[in-house]
């Protein structure tokens, strides 16, 4: 059982007590993090056999590892034994998970292995293996869990998704992208869906990075966000099962506009590009990386990636990485690096703003709740409903607005909305 | 810069400590007051402004940290502040911060350079949103330059004691 969110979801608004109520958020964490598939990190995170990091499913610690034959995990942070947090650090790389408490030691794909003093272990080893996910799959090196296993193929949950994360992975010259050069955890005091709410938001740019504009002007953000609806042509794209983009690929005047830069000052990474993808080559420097989310939790940004950490009801982790490439020479990195600092985390030129402004919402949503019986009160609805008569249908499904429009939230809830559903 | 000091005038280094204690008071007192264009004025045309994800031991180059400002960006972020329009600084937090166990760890008379270690408790009352109280205790470790005879900040360097931990905004001078 369970709430029943359905009366506080409408085609274009959604009831503010969803933001600010806690069984609505334990529901969440088991309809939407246990039962479906979630992001949990990259392999390029854990190259070797051995090497594990940890990471929390929902709110539930777990561990990614691989294996000493390269396959890869994910595990409850959880001794089998007696509960003991096992591993206590971020990460690490082991033959063996010990735990610290009677010295049980677990392989990295979670089967027990060793006991002290074994004469007295009454239960059969086999039985003891770590708690994990029922379904692990990696699509590109984006590694997914399904804990409760029911949740079908990540396929049939990326749909379309899975098309965000190739064209990503596409820029790179070997085709293969990293995610170790560190994440920056980001502490707001908001409720998680603020985040695939705002990352994804193509109306607020103006308004909230105004101060980003003006002490850096940038001809890439005039382009492609900044100006209204008269101004650029990019568009906001629902692709179904809740993974939408602001697709600014129409901005773009020329080819890599999306690193901010020219062919010229990257002529070793175009031509490493034109080495690898021929005549395809000439377009992928046009288009660039996706903006979009992966529901629930992904948030492909440009050239970062991010993960959506519920921390509590009131709270998000939202927690960032700048994309590496193979086949590319350091500074290359090192720039994608620079430009990750100055866009996302705590201490950059723009987040900070969005984050305040998700904090000043929850601090707004909390004079909203429910009223009797199970539907919404008077007032208290976040409307949703802007550039929906304009939305365009496109011939496989896609709904295309606006970049200033709505359609990228309303993708959002849709799925949001069907998840919660189809569990209660 | 010696990795270890020794003036042998007592006088002088007595002086040279005062001169470093006054100069990182009025540093932390400009930070905390948000008197964005008085403390850039403190800081070399090469500054480095680094705040590091968790302890300074790694090459800020290649791994992401929360703050890696060269000259130029750390100019932008100033700007971001003085257009007034920097929400996650409207209005400004008020802060203070306690400055304490300053100790000149290395220093180069001749060059008229100094690496000076404090550390510092600041507290931060985040009034744009949901006006609770941060405390950030952290470590930090400024070189100094003698530019024109005044000290200048060629870098400054913020370990927090929480810099392992997500943090929350840090859109202010840390």
């Amino acid at each position: 059982m369970g709430p029943d969110i359905a009366p506080f979801v409408e085609d274009d608004r959604v009831h503010g007590s969803l933001y600010v109520d806690a069984a609505v958020y334990e529901a969440e964490m088991d309809r939407i993090f246990r039962r479906g598939w979630v992001f949990v990190g990259h392999e390029s995170e854990i190259p070797r056999p051995g090497d594990w990091v940890t990471r929390r499913i929902g709110t539930d610690p777990a561990i990614l590892a691989r294996d000493a034959a390269g396959a890869v995990h994910v595990l409850a942070n959880r001794c089998a034994h007696r509960g003991n947090t096992l591993c206590w650090q971020e990460r690490g790389n082991a033959r063996l998970l010990r735990c610290t408490y009677h010295a049980w030691s677990f392989a990295l794909d979670g089967a027990l292995v060793a006991v002290p003093s074994p004469g007295g272990l009454d239960r059969d080893k086999g039985e003891l293996g770590l708690d994990r996910a029922g379904a692990v799959a990696v699509h590109r090196g984006f590694v997914f869990a399904n804990w409760s296993g029911t949740a079908g193929p990540l396929a049939d949950h990326l749909g379309a998704g899975a098309d965000l994360i190739d064209r990503l992975c596409d820029l790179s010259p070997t085709g293969a992208i990293r995610l170790d050069a560190g994440w920056i955890g980001h502490r707001i005091e908001s409720n998680w869906k603020m985040w695939p709410d705002s990352d994804n938001d193509g109306y607020h740019f103006d308004t909230v990075h105004g101060s980003m504009l003006r002490a850096a002007p940038s001809s890439y953000y005039e382009q492609t966000v900044v100006g209204g609806e008269t101004a650029n042509p990019s568009r906001a794209v629902d692709y179904g099962l809740g993974h939408a983009e602001l697709d600014m690929r129409p901005s773009y005047a020329a080819q890599v506009q999306w690193l901010g830069t020219t062919p010229e000052k990257v002529a070793d990474y175009c031509a490493a590009m034109r080495a690898r993808y021929g005549a395809r080559a000439e377009e992928l420097l046009w288009q660039g990386p996706p903006h979009a989310i992966v529901f629930p939790n992904l948030f492909l940004g440009e050239m970062n990636v991010a993960m959506i950490e519920p921390a509590g009801l009131g709270v998000t982790v939202h927690r960032h990485t700048a994309v590496q490439f193979d086949g590319v020479d350091p500074a290359f990195n090192q720039r994608l690096v620079r430009q990750s600092e100055a866009a996302l985390g705590p201490g950059s030129f723009i987040v900070p703003d969005d984050a305040v402004t998700a904090e000043r919402m929850q601090v707004a949503l909390s004079g909203v709740h429910a009223g009797g019986n199970g539907a919404p009160g008077d007032g208290g609805w976040i409307d949703l409903s802007r550039g929906r008569a304009r939305e365009q249908r496109e011939a496989d499904g896609a709904r295309v607005g606006h970049i200033t429009d709505e359609t990228t939230n309303r993708a959002f809830w849709r799925r949001y909305t069907q998840a919660m559903g189809a569990a209660a | 810069m010696s990795g270890t000091v020794s003036i042998a005038r007592p006088a002088a280094a007595e002086a040279l400590r005062r001169e470093v204690e006054d100069f990182l008071y009025l540093e932390a007192r400009l930070a905390d007051e948000s008197r964005y264009a008085e403390w850039e004025a403190l800081v070399t045309d090469d500054m480095h402004y680094w705040v590091p994800c968790g302890a300074a031991d790694y090459d800020p180059a290649t791994r992401l940290s929360y703050i890696n400002d060269n000259r130029a960006r750390l100019g932008t972020r100033i700007r971001q502040l003085q257009t007034g329009l920097r929400h996650a600084q409207t209005p400004a937090s008020p802060m203070r911060r306690i400055v304490g166990n300053i100790e000149i760890l290395a220093a180069d008379e001749a060059r008229g350079e100094y690496r000076v270690g404090s550390n510092f408790v600041l507290y931060e009352l985040s009034v744009q949103a949901t006006h609770g109280l941060r405390v950030w205790p952290g470590r930090a470790t400024h070189d100094l330059r003698r530019v024109d005879g005044t000290l200048r900040m060629a870098r400054k360097v913020v370990e927090l004691v929480t810099g392992g931990e997500p943090q929350p905004n840090i859109a202010f001078i840390i």
